[in-house]
């Protein structure tokens, strides 16, 4: 059975992908919450979301997981994209050197406007393609070392590294919201804090939702 | 290029086939039993429709625009008229008339690599569960249309470019006319007439109507409103793809068809009135909804609904259920929203 309702979660944080049109932003998110790949997958207009309940370290998580064109021009129509963000990927195709080239600019709209404490995760995508490779995993990850941020390489195809991709990520947000700091964990975390905890007087009731829970 | 082989239209289909009559694979939650029930009724329809059409269309080559043919747009054209219906009356059968070799000079001419590139990236990821757009090498597929006319509309139209989304309408117009050209005439004068920038780089009318629906749904459904400010739903993300895409692969077929039949003849108000039905004819499920989750997975899957299948009667809603849609007043919103926009980019 899928929970229900905001108030059953202790923290729901938003997750943003982004990167160049035809990166695989899509079905890293498909792979992650629902476990499917679609070779002929559509291209994304607008904004889609989804969801994907995960327990760290006790408490219930809601990860919701936003997804959009990768086209430019969407950016002024999407401007509630990044509002209450607290994570990204930012993602790259490993066999597309201009999808790569491109991060700064996505690292640029992200620095103008994503939460400033938001986690970043520089994701090198279609690892898979390693006859098309043209971004040595090094260049990746240094790229992602000289902004500190996290990096990783994945495949949505066969699955290598996507669920490491958002759990890694999923930490390390609970390490800047939940402990605001990497060595100490508080046991009973500040709820009210959270901007995205809904009205706690709502009651809980059967129903769907969209996402799986694990 | 020009007239690529018919097929038929749908009204020969055979119901309870995994593709509908323009090619579209009928997903596993496709429900025959709503869908043949919706289609028993609607063949009579589209009977009666097409005999009064053959009144208009029979007579003379070229349809004026009258209030009888709007009335009739709105009750719908019957797919054997559709090209010819959609030509006239939006203009663009007397644009493609003024230039007769600009489609083929388009397409021989000069074109720009990372419009390819980028043109191609979506001619392959535009409506995969369509046959007709799954094979890559099929003579008769019309993924090589959809990328000449794509390739034209930006070509012709350098400052706006190839936009994501054109690709669905694209696909759409060929599906329905079949013809390289008019299809290309049609994206045209929808870009250039019909919704000015809402392709544009800084999709400025696109996010002006979207602005505009939230006023409307805040004018008819003050309730769905404030329901959905509570939930921090933002009109953004519910309206994007159903205003760029004009409901193409939003809606079911029949529904888009029927929704453009009235687009292009009367403009992009259409497009309000059946995103405001759509809030007010699942209003009840919009306010059970109790979270942003819940309100955003309902909205994203409003078009599946029941009561959005037989598409007459929801084209018959649009018009009535929310009431009165005065130009004045929509001009006026669009105005104020623009302005809004332009100050908080």
């Amino acid at each position: 059975m899928t929970m229900s309702g905001d108030e059953h979660y202790d923290f729901i944080w938003k997750i943003v992908l982004v990167g160049d049109s035809g990166v695989g932003k899509t079905n890293l998110l498909s792979r992650f919450t629902r476990n499917e790949f679609n070779a002929e997958s559509k291209s994304t207009i607008g904004v889609e979301f989804a969801t994907r309940d995960i327990v760290i370290k006790g408490k219930m998580v809601r990860a919701q997981i936003w997804d959009t064109a990768g086209q430019e021009r969407y950016r002024a129509i999407t401007s509630v994209y990044y509002r209450g963000a607290v994570g990204a990927l930012v993602l790259y195709d490993i066999a597309k050197p201009m999808s790569f080239q491109n991060l700064e600019k996505w690292l640029n709209e992200l620095r103008e406007h994503a939460d400033p404490y938001a986690c970043i995760m520089i994701v090198g995508n279609k690892s898979d393609l390693t006859h098309l490779r043209t971004i040595p995993q090094e260049e990746g990850r240094l790229l992602a070392e000289k902004n500190n941020f996290s990096f990783i390489e994945t495949s949505a195809l066969d699955a290598t590294n996507v669920a490491e991709a958002f759990n890694n990520l999923l930490v390390d947000i609970y390490k800047i919201q939940v402990t605001g700091d990497e060595s100490t964990i508080i046991s009973s975390p500040n709820k009210s804090d959270s901007r995205f905890k809904l009205d706690s007087s709502v009651t809980p009731m059967e129903g769907g939702s969209e996402g799986c829970s694990c | 290029m020009g007239e690529v082989n018919n097929v038929k239209p749908f009204t020969e289909n055979v119901l309870r086939s995994n593709v509908d009559g323009y090619g579209f694979e009928r997903g596993q939650n496709f429900d025959h039993i709503v869908y043949d029930d919706f289609m028993s009724q609607y063949l009579s329809v589209l009977a009666r429709r097409s005999a009064r059409w053959r009144e208009i269309v029979g007579r003379k080559s070229r349809i004026q625009r009258s209030a009888k043919v709007k009335r009739f747009c709105r009750k719908g054209i019957p797919s054997e008229h559709r090209s010819a219906v959609w030509m006239s009356v939006s203009g663009a059968e007397e644009r493609m008339k003024k230039r007769p070799h600009l489609y083929r000079n388009l397409l021989n001419g000069q074109h720009d690599e990372h419009l390819i590139e980028t043109i191609n990236l979506d001619v392959h990821r535009t409506f995969p569960d369509n046959i007709y757009f799954t094979a890559a090498d099929d003579p008769s597929g019309l993924r090589r249309p959809l990328y000449n006319v794509l390739l034209a509309v930006a070509t012709n139209n350098d400052k706006t470019g190839y936009c994501q989304g054109m690709n669905f309408i694209a696909g759409m117009l060929l599906v329905v006319l079949r013809n390289e050209e008019k299809a290309f005439w049609l994206m045209d004068t929808l870009i250039n007439v019909i919704l000015p920038d809402f392709y544009s780089p800084d999709m400025i009318g696109a996010r002006t109507e979207q602005e505009v629906f939230g006023e409307i749904v805040k004018w008819k459904c003050p309730e769905v409103y404030k329901h959905l400010m509570k939930l921090d739903v933002s009109w953004q993300l519910i309206g994007a793809k159903w205003f760029l895409c004009i409901y193409a692969d939003v809606m079911p077929v029949e529904t888009v068809l029927r929704i453009w039949d009235c687009l292009f003849f009367e403009g992009p108000k259409i497009l309000l009135r059946v995103a405001v039905t759509l809030i007010m004819q699942t209003k009840d499920k919009i306010l059970a909804s109790r979270d942003f989750t819940e309100a955003v997975g309902f909205l994203q899957r409003i078009v599946s609904e029941k009561e959005i299948v037989n598409c007459h009667i929801f084209m018959k809603n649009c018009f009535t259920l929310p009431g009165s849609f005065p130009d004045r007043k929509i001009e006026n919103w669009r105005k104020v929203c623009q302005r809004r926009i332009a100050s908080d980019p």
